[in-house]
């Protein structure tokens, strides 16, 4: 069904190592527009290394990433092989938007600034061109009425859908979500997951490395179940959560479910 | 802009701040109302006893003066003092104070009158007003600017990853903060010239000034002063930049920020309220170690209260500690009010 769409995102053979350590070995994944992936596993299995490795906030040892079926990135024994045109390098980046779990707001910069800094920096926008889509996107989070707040001020909760919304102002066309409820209060997750639903339902692609089974079965088009560093499952979230093969994901499930 | 405006805008201050203005402002009226009663120069002068009077008279028609006349005018409070010398060798001293004059060759009015001297001589030279101190001010304050703007990109320059970039930073750091500021200024004042060819450091100022050699010598400490403390900094700077989260590097990497964006817009700004205490604390320093410019020539608040000790009188050095602990009072609430500002988001 999905193999009709427009590819976004593609790894081919990715692996990391950290020293002797191999985080993630052979990673393949291809992801579609409009796709949501939930990526599910037991901690230290490379989720969120993978997610990182996507936008190089870490640096893999071998393999290919593709964004809009165009190469990204490709690196064989810790050394980039193909030099990509360093303009076309950061416009094909920048179709990667990124929500952290610590959110990682800037505190010194009010909600607003927040959301137009990157667009005025790297976009060299002007203020007056995206301060009405950062109110926008503000408003879309529901947190409108916080525009001129600093970060600190917020809860967990409203500083992650703030860190949403300041992605989304870079209009990316694919977006990474690194454990965005871990940090979170049990009773704030709820309204982040709720800004996550709305995204995906207005057809953005979306990576989720996440612990929320609920989220992952409402609204997952596919969930992959990492372990060791390799992609163990890949399947829609009914195979996953009710007909699960592999042994380590039947263990996972039973201690989570 | 409307933040920094907010700052001068004396209905947002602190209370604490009100308060402080309010006491400054007390004292000085007060100061002002005893300056209004204070006694004139004629009748200070006239206090002098009959036999020192016949003595100034003698001297009028004479040019070896045998009486040295002193009088020293501090606002509020004024000091003369007659010195004869020769034969007849007598001293008088007097203090003027709200429409009184006082007799000060012993017990407390004699300490307070060479405190008014003292003070006097210091602050004005007999020429410009706070001429120490205003060294010492100026000194201290460049330099740290000056060094302060350097020491952002030593301390770059250190942690870089380049190192063609990074060793000569750290090696720039090492050399200022492992040898004496003394000899650092030392040899910028005097091998410098000796290496440039033509060069000398009251030939930057025109040969008509009176003060070229002076003002030269200037030049050469705030050069020496602001290498020096640009290392000091260096080190406060690259301490505030590796404190700040990493997770907020990666946020700005992960917006598609270069370096140097996520650097100046996401990191180095974050780094001003940590910067703020240490820098006080350097600049602090700095303002005592500005007495090193004696090598040099030139003369702040301590080499001038030690040049006007004639016989080792101790108490020369009162006003010059008074003035240190107001500069430095100003400073430290200075700091404070530039930490407060920064801290908004905190």
């Amino acid at each position: 069904m999905t193999n009709n769409k427009t590819e976004i995102l593609r790894t081919e053979h990715v692996s990391k190592s950290f020293g002797s350590l191999e985080v993630l070995k052979d990673i393949n994944l291809t992801v579609h527009q409009g796709e949501v992936i939930v990526i599910i596993g037991t901690s230290g299995a490379g989720k969120s290394t993978f997610l990182r490795s996507l936008n190089q906030l870490e640096q893999i040892s071998s393999g290919k990433i593709f964004i809009n079926d165009e190469l990204f990135l490709h690196r064989e024994n810790n050394h980039t092989i193909e030099k990509i045109d360093p303009i076309k390098h950061k416009q094909l980046m920048l179709e990667m938007g990124m929500v952290f779990q610590r959110f990682n707001l800037f505190p010194h910069k009010t909600v607003l600034d927040n959301i137009m800094l990157a667009p005025m920096t790297v976009k060299k926008m002007k203020r007056e061109e995206i301060e009405p889509l950062a109110r926008k996107l503000l408003a879309q989070v529901g947190l409108a009425e916080k525009a001129d707040e600093y970060p600190n001020r917020l809860s967990g909760g409203q500083q992650q859908r703030v860190a949403i919304a300041r992605a989304l102002a870079m209009q990316p066309k694919i977006m990474l979500f690194d454990e965005p409820t871990s940090a979170l209060d049990p009773e704030l997750v709820g309204e982040v997951l709720d800004v996550m639903k709305q995204l995906a339902k207005e057809g953005m692609t979306m990576l989720v490395v996440s612990h929320e089974m609920g989220f992952a079965r409402e609204v997952a088009d596919r969930v992959v179940f990492m372990c060791d560093g390799v992609i163990a499952e890949d399947d829609t979230p009914d195979n996953i959560f009710t007909n699960p093969h592999h042994p380590r994901l039947k263990q996972f499930l039973q201690s989570i479910l | 802009m409307k933040k920094a405006l907010s700052f001068f805008d004396v209905r947002k201050w602190e209370k604490d701040t009100k308060i402080l203005c309010i006491v400054i402002l007390a004292i000085f009226l007060v100061m002002s109302v005893f300056a209004i009663f204070k006694p004139s120069e004629a009748d200070m002068k006239a206090q002098a006893s009959e036999a020192m009077q016949e003595l100034l008279k003698a001297d009028e028609s004479r040019a070896y003066k045998s009486v040295i006349t002193t009088y020293n005018d501090l606002y509020f409070i004024n000091y003369c003092s007659f010195v004869s010398e020769g034969a007849n060798a007598m001293s008088e001293r007097y203090v003027g104070f709200a429409g009184q004059v006082f007799d000060a060759s012993e017990g407390t009015t004699k300490v307070v009158g060479q405190m008014v001297n003292y003070t006097y001589r210091m602050l004005g030279c007999g020429q410009s007003v706070l001429y120490g101190a205003k060294l010492t001010l100026f000194l201290t304050s460049a330099s740290i600017v000056i060094g302060l703007f350097f020491s952002v990109f030593l301390a770059l320059g250190k942690i870089s990853k380049h190192k063609l970039i990074s060793v000569p930073c750290s090696a720039y750091i090492f050399f200022f903060r492992g040898t004496p500021l003394m000899i650092q200024m030392f040899v910028i004042y005097l091998a410098v010239p000796g290496l440039v060819p033509n060069f000398n450091w009251k030939g930057l100022f025109s040969a008509n000034d009176p003060d070229a050699v002076f003002k030269g010598a200037f030049v050469a400490a705030l050069i020496a002063f602001s290498l020096n403390t640009a290392a000091y900094c260096a080190e406060i700077v690259r301490a505030a930049i590796q404190s700040i989260d990493k997770g907020q590097y990666e946020a700005g990497k992960a917006l598609g920020m270069n370096h140097s964006q996520v650097m100046s817009k996401v990191i180095i700004p974050q780094t001003f309220r940590r910067l703020v205490p240490p820098v006080a604390n350097e600049f602090i320093m700095l303002l005592k170690d500005a007495s090193l410019v004696f090598v040099i020539g030139l003369m702040d608040i301590t080499t001038i209260s030690k040049s006007i000790s004639m016989n080792g009188e101790y108490l020369v050095f009162v006003p010059a500690l008074v003035i240190y602990l107001i500069i430095t009072a100003f400073f430290t609430f200075l700091f404070g009010k530039i930490e407060k500002k920064f801290s908004v988001y905190e």
